[in-house]
């Protein structure tokens, strides 16, 4: 009775065990690009038009098929699936088979270019969960597939914008206006240029998955929707982020394409064609909107923001341009101003030449009307600077605070740094709390607003610069 | 006999001390008017003082909220931009009282927001004010408005809190209230400020205002659920933000504090997990 029952427990165990090797050499053997490749070539036998067609069609072998291209350092086995990408035959025939979209191909041809130069994921795996990546389970490859949306990033690489503009690449070409026209340089440098604020954004495109911290992302871990889910709304992603942007679903698709472009790796110049050089000589409104708009807008109004904590001034008004002469303001835009998130821009901090600063200038201060404001002659006055110590106390520290740093829910703007400190003109600190600037919660103190003294402006003045000594 | 001796001395006493604050009024009637009118125009003089330092630069010389600071306009983290007008004292329009709507604002409700100051508006506490000065000033941002010589003065709202407060039960039940009484027309269904009608929303003076939005926000009378109780019943006078003392029972106002409690994350998550 025993005997039998173990005898029988180890004909089932041998069949399982079996069926178990069958099935693993199964699944060895038979790959999904030979299925394809027969449904493929069954599909051409169907269809044919003529004999000849179906003769070729029914020589067609099956196997990996693989491009490889030296100067690329590509060797791409995407066809082995997507084997009727060259096949006008095959459009609207559905995944893997149909036909390139456009008329891509015509200029890029497969032997030539490959796949993964535009479309990036594995070349060399043989199926489709490999090839692709970004899915759970293989979400560790650095470079996935790029979603179609986002497919234009690559058009960037070797291609110029009025070109891509002409050629009707809308997403991208908007998303290099968007990166301009937002200010993101404000904040990121490109090529040793931009604030420092955020990171810089050289080689962003390519680089690798672990620069992305993923804990906060939704959907499949890539990089790409790092990007996409950051412009929706960037304290999602990194709660402490400062970056300021309210985009449309459009213009974040657009500006993550555009971001993708910026890859590290070169393409070799036989491979690029840029027919009209792009334009770096750009105007002031334009310099101003790219490397001062994406905090200060159009500069006009002054703004207390919830991110950076402190107020945003407006830049561009008569209340301050009439006040502050070229070379004052050089030095504010040159030196910015530390402790807070103005960037000093001068060449060897930001990047900017002077020849773009004097284009800023130019543009900040073209509401400038007639003469420079009248002057206080701060240097007629001497300062007590106990009663200023007073006056500060009772007048100004509401807005900018005890320390004079202003900021965290306080209106005014940081006066306890370098350049308000060192380099700042006493006389146009004068001017200012004696006529306030318009256009700014800041209020002229003097005998024609809230009614102080030159006097006690002066002794006012005198504390303030007291500041940068502690 | 002698046991009655002490019952009449205390009598007595009684009698007297009910008579002292008669007496004390009779001594007050001693101030002849003029008197009393001398005494109030030196308490405004002295608040005029002070509000020429303190409070002129925005809310300007004349009470119109038309000082020299003017408008302030505040960035929320999400990009909405917030605009903040110096309260115009002459129409007499307060939003932060504890008296019915429509009603003149109590002294204690003028002083609470001299004092605390309204952090989210940027306008400063005065922590280191005189009990005199604080009075002063507030008897003189009075005088701004005719209101307060012609009306009568309204009866104080008393918000004593339930203990369900902030309960699980009690935040569904104003939910329920939250959604029935269409809060998020302007305040969104999520609370944040968004709804469908938070665009055409002005105030009585003509400027847009923007709905708060819980998530991000603290309340600018500050975010205890008294505070939030108060705004439920007494409305916010001036603003889109009406009273409900009519059209809610009180249970119902407080269920609605729960969930507001709620959206602003000030309830504790052990509360909400029962």
């Amino acid at each position: 009775m025993h005997s039998r029952f173990y005898l029988s427990l180890l004909l089932v165990a041998s069949v399982v065990v079996i069926v178990f090797m069958w099935l693993a050499t199964d699944r060895e053997l038979s790959t999904e690009y030979e299925n394809y490749q027969a449904e493929y070539k069954d599909y051409l036998v169907k269809n044919a038009k003529d004999e000849d067609a179906r003769k070729r069609a029914a020589r067609i072998e099956t196997g990996i098929r693989q491009v490889y291209i030296p100067a690329l350092k590509k060797a791409d086995r995407c066809t082995s699936c997507h084997i009727g990408v060259e096949n006008p035959m095959m459009a609207g025939v559905g995944q893997p088979f149909t036909t390139h979209s456009g008329n891509y191909l015509k200029n890029h041809p497969v032997a030539k270019f490959g796949c993964t130069i535009c479309h990036y994921g594995q070349g060399r795996a043989t199926n489709k969960k490999e090839a692709h990546g970004g899915e759970r389970g293989v979400s560790h490859w650095d470079y996935p597939v790029i979603p179609g949306k986002y497919v234009q990033s690559a058009c960037g690489r070797c291609h110029d914008y009025k070109m891509l503009a002409d050629e009707g690449m809308e997403t991208i070409v908007l998303g290099e206006k968007l990166f301009r026209e937002k200010g993101c340089l404000g904040c990121h440098k490109v090529n040793g240029t931009g604030g420092d604020l955020g990171k810089a954004l050289d080689g962003i495109g390519s680089a690798a998955l672990h620069y992305f911290s993923m804990g906060h992302v939704k959907g499949d871990l890539t990089a790409y929707n790092w990007i996409k889910q950051h412009f929706d709304d960037p304290r999602a992603i990194v709660p402490t982020s400062e970056m300021k942007v309210t985009v449309s679903e459009e213009e974040a698709v657009a500006l993550t394409t555009y971001i993708f472009s910026m890859r590290a790796d070169e393409v070799p110049s036989k491979y690029k064609l840029v027919k009209n050089l792009p334009v770096m000589d750009r105007d002031g409104a334009s310099l101003f909107q790219m490397y001062c708009g994406g905090c200060h807008g159009d500069g006009q109004t002054s703004i207390y923001d919830e991110v950076f904590g402190r107020t945003i001034p407006a830049i561009t008004g008569s209340g301050f341009v009439n006040k502050i002469d070229d070379t004052t303001l050089r030095i504010f835009i040159e030196e910015g101003r530390p402790g807070t998130q103005m960037t000093a821009w001068k060449s060897n901090a930001a990047g900017l030449k002077k020849e773009e600063i004097d284009k800023i200038i130019g543009h900040t201060t073209k509401n400038r009307s007639g003469e420079l404001q009248q002057p206080f002659n701060f240097r007629e006055f001497t300062s007590d600077v106990g009663k200023g110590k007073a006056l500060y106390t009772q007048r100004c520290a509401f807005c900018h605070g005890d320390d004079g740093k202003g900021g965290g829910r306080k209106l005014g703007i940081n006066l306890k740094n370098e350049t308000v400190q060192k380099m700042a003109d006493p006389e146009f600190l004068a001017m200012t709390v004696r006529d306030g600037r318009k256009d700014t919660p800041m209020p002229g103190f003097g005998p024609d607003g809230e009614g102080l003294s030159e006097q006690d402006i002066a002794d006012v003045v005198g504390y303030v610069k007291t500041f940068g000594r502690k | 006999m002698n046991l009655l001796k002490p019952w009449a001395l205390l009598l007595a006493l009684a009698l007297i001390s009910l008579m002292l604050p008669f007496a004390a009024a009779a001594q007050q009637e001693e101030l002849s008017e003029e008197e009393e009118e001398a005494a109030w125009l030196a308490q405004v003089e002295l608040g005029e003082k002070y509000y020429n330092v303190n409070c002129r630069l925005c809310h300007g010389q004349k009470g119109d909220g038309k000082g020299h600071v003017s408008v302030i306009q505040y960035a929320e983290k999400n990009g909405r931009v917030l605009k903040t007008y110096p309260r115009d004292f002459t129409s007499g329009l307060y939003r932060f009282r504890s008296t019915a709507t429509g009603c003149l604002p109590d002294d204690v409700d003028l002083k609470n927001i001299i004092k605390g100051g309204i952090v989210t508006s940027f306008m400063p506490p005065q922590e280191g004010i005189s009990e005199e000065d604080l009075a002063a000033v507030a008897e003189y941002i009075k005088t701004y408005s005719e209101r307060f010589e012609e009306e009568d003065l309204c009866d104080v709202i008393v918000a004593s809190r339930p203990d369900y407060v902030a309960s699980p039960k009690s935040i569904d039940r104003g939910k329920v209230v939250y959604n029935n009484m269409k809060c998020w027309e302007c305040h969104g269904y999520e609370g944040t400020g968004d709804g469908p009608k938070a665009a055409d929303i002005k105030d009585d003076w003509g400027n847009k205002l923007l709905p708060f939005n819980f998530i991000t926000g603290a309340l600018k009378r500050g975010s205890t659920p008294e505070n939030i109780y108060m705004t439920f019943t007494a409305g916010l006078d001036g603003t889109g933000m009406p009273s409900y003392e009519d059209s809610l029972d009180e249970q119902s106002r407080w269920d609605l504090v729960s969930y507001t409690l709620k959206l602003m994350g000030l309830t504790k998550p052990e509360e909400e997990k029962h």
